[in-house]
């Protein structure tokens, strides 16, 4: 089976800052939801930057479906299929739900192509039809976030990758977004995820991978990751998962 | 009751010429966090290109407009090349700015001294002086003229920020520039695009200034406090707000004139700009203005 992404040796940082990833590696399988965790400052979000082409590599490489990402801006990481919901959402919270994702079909060339997808986007998540009007900065933290991961759809992107999308959100909202993540993921789409809750993101991922201090501890099947002693001495707070 | 309604007439005339003043300093510091100093000393550059047209060939500045904003387009395109794009990552861009722009001002007003030399000049065709009359009510043709053109051109701008492709990637890198960027807008064309339409607008309104005000190359300083009150009531970056102060501010200004003292009648911009720095900073209209 040929890699579909492989992050390699990842150094980088941001300006002429210190190097945050030292090093870092993780494979990425098609159709799968991955989760990184690791303890705060590890390098998570800094991570998916540098896979989106925010962040540019010092050293080692991604490379997606045989291609080498290095060097790639974000629009142009966007057009091979690969699209990031960051930490803070990063909607426009003065456009409305609809325009937000119009701005998601943006590279999309093809106006009535781009409002057929968002009829799509509004028959799988009804609430965003609701509020097709409304300022997306007036809706509830779960419906921003839902909107948030909906947005990134519209492209029929490869690989989605979501930085902490349970970031505030009461636990029952929590459910709801792991049930959209496990949604994505089953219609083919290969879902990275970083997870505070890292059990909650770990039972609910295939593909687990440790981060700490900028490099990669381990990888494995989630389930492996769940159930290691050490991992769980270390990040899952010492608790027993059943 | 006929005096109060004529008031009020002469002060929609200067708020819409104003309305079209501060829009287009209002969306640069919207899309750019500039604040744009020389926007009136640019305004008075559109109002000389307006001034020689009619001068020299005779051409309505009506018809000089377009010309005036495309070359003050141009204009800003330079600008934006020469100053602005290299240092949009730096932390103290919008203080830079304010230096940048004050200097830009000054070298504005010194060529167009130079060139022109300082003399009051006004572009007269013949309805800069007529007007109609409504029984005993009248009317100033040029303030009308100016003033509709005025809510025609922030009415187009505000159509296209609301429905053309670069307006939505305009709004966007406004409200969240990081976010624009990863959607794949390319923040930075837009930053050149919104400036040129700035300085365009800028234009545009010198153009219409030229026949409602006379004008000479320091005549800028007088403008850039009124606009700056402008601007900051309609809470700095709103074109929506920045029109309302206009109307609002221009209304009171004439009112203030006629029955205060003529004298006075600028003081109600300061005035108003200090009570709004004092009492309601984020200005009239909220916390985080939109540009509509
Ligand atoms: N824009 C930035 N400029 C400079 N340093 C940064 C920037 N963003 C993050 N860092 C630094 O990089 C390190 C790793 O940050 P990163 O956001 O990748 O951590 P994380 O694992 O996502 O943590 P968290 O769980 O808190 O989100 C931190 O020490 C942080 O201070
Ligand atoms: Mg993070």
């Amino acid at each position: 089976m040929t890699e579909f992404l492989k992050v390699e040796g990842i150094t980088a940082g941001y300006g002429d800052g210190p190097a945050i990833l030292d090093g870092a590696h993780m494979t990425v399988q098609q159709g799968k939801v991955h989760c990184i965790i690791g303890p705060n400052g590890a390098g998570k979000s800094t991570l998916m930057k540098v896979i989106a082409g925010m962040l540019p590599v010092r050293k080692g490489e991604v490379i997606f479906k045989g291609e080498n990402l290095k060097g790639l801006r974000p629009d142009q990481t966007l057009r091979r299929g690969i699209a990031f919901v960051p930490q803070e959402r990063a909607l426009f919270p003065k456009m409305t739900v609809r325009e937000n994702l119009r701005m998601g079909g943006y590279i999309l060339n093809n106006d009535r192509e781009r409002d057929r997808r968002i009829d799509e986007i509004f028959d799988r998540f009804p609430i965003l039809r609701e509020r097709a009007d409304q300022h997306a900065g007036t809706m509830s933290g779960g419906q921003q976030q839902t909107l948030a991961m909906a947005r990134t759809l519209i492209l029929r992107p490869e690989i989605v990758m979501f930085d902490e999308p349970s970031l505030g959100l009461a636990p029952m909202i929590v459910r709801e977004m792991f049930a959209i993540v496990r949604m994505i993921a089953e219609q083919g789409v290969t879902v990275l995820l970083v997870e505070q809750n890292a059990v909650m993101g770990l039972k609910h991922a295939d593909w687990g991978v440790v981060l700490d201090l900028g490099r990669t501890l381990f990888e494995g099947p989630a389930q492996e990751v769940l159930h290691d002693p050490r991992i769980q001495e270390l990040y899952l707070g010492g608790r027993k998962v059943a | 009751m006929e005096q109060i309604i004529q008031v009020t007439i002469l002060g929609i005339g200067l708020g819409g010429v104003f309305a079209l003043m501060g829009s287009g300093l209002s969306l640069v510091f919207g899309v750019m966090r500039i604040v744009n100093l020389a926007h009136p000393s640019l305004i008075i550059a559109g109002a000389f290109t307006a001034y020689w047209g009619f001068r020299l060939w005779g051409i309505d500045p009506l018809v000089m407009l377009p010309v005036a904003t495309l070359l003050l387009a141009a204009i800003g395109v330079l600008l934006y090349k020469i100053f602005f794009e290299r240092n949009a990552k730096s932390a103290t861009y919008s203080e830079m700015t304010v230096l940048l722009t004050f200097a830009i001002a000054m070298i504005i007003e010194g060529a167009l001294g130079a060139m022109f030399s300082n003399t009051q000049r006004v572009t007269s065709p013949s309805y800069a002086t007529d007007a109609f009359f409504l029984g005993d009510i009248f009317i100033p043709k040029g303030q009308l003229y100016a003033g509709m053109v005025s809510m025609l051109i922030i009415g187009l701008l505000a159509a296209f920020l609301k429905y053309s492709r670069l307006g939505y990637a305009i709004r966007a890198t406004t409200q969240n520039r990081d976010a624009a960027a990863l959607l794949g807008v390319n923040v930075n064309m837009v930053g050149l695009m919104s400036f040129a339409i700035g300085i365009g607008l800028a234009g545009a309104a010198g153009a219409l200034t030229s026949f409602v005000f006379s004008f000479f190359p320091a005549k800028h300083w007088e403008w850039i406090a009124v606009l700056m009150s402008l601007v900051v009531m309609g809470g700095m970056g709103s074109i929506v707000g920045t029109v309302v102060a206009s109307f609002g501010l221009s209304i009171v200004a004439a009112f203030v004139g006629a029955y205060v003292g003529s004298t006075w009648s600028t003081m109600t911009f300061f005035l108003a700009l200090f009570l709004v720095l004092l009492f309601r900073p984020q200005g009239l209209f909220g916390e985080k203005p939109e540009l509509l």
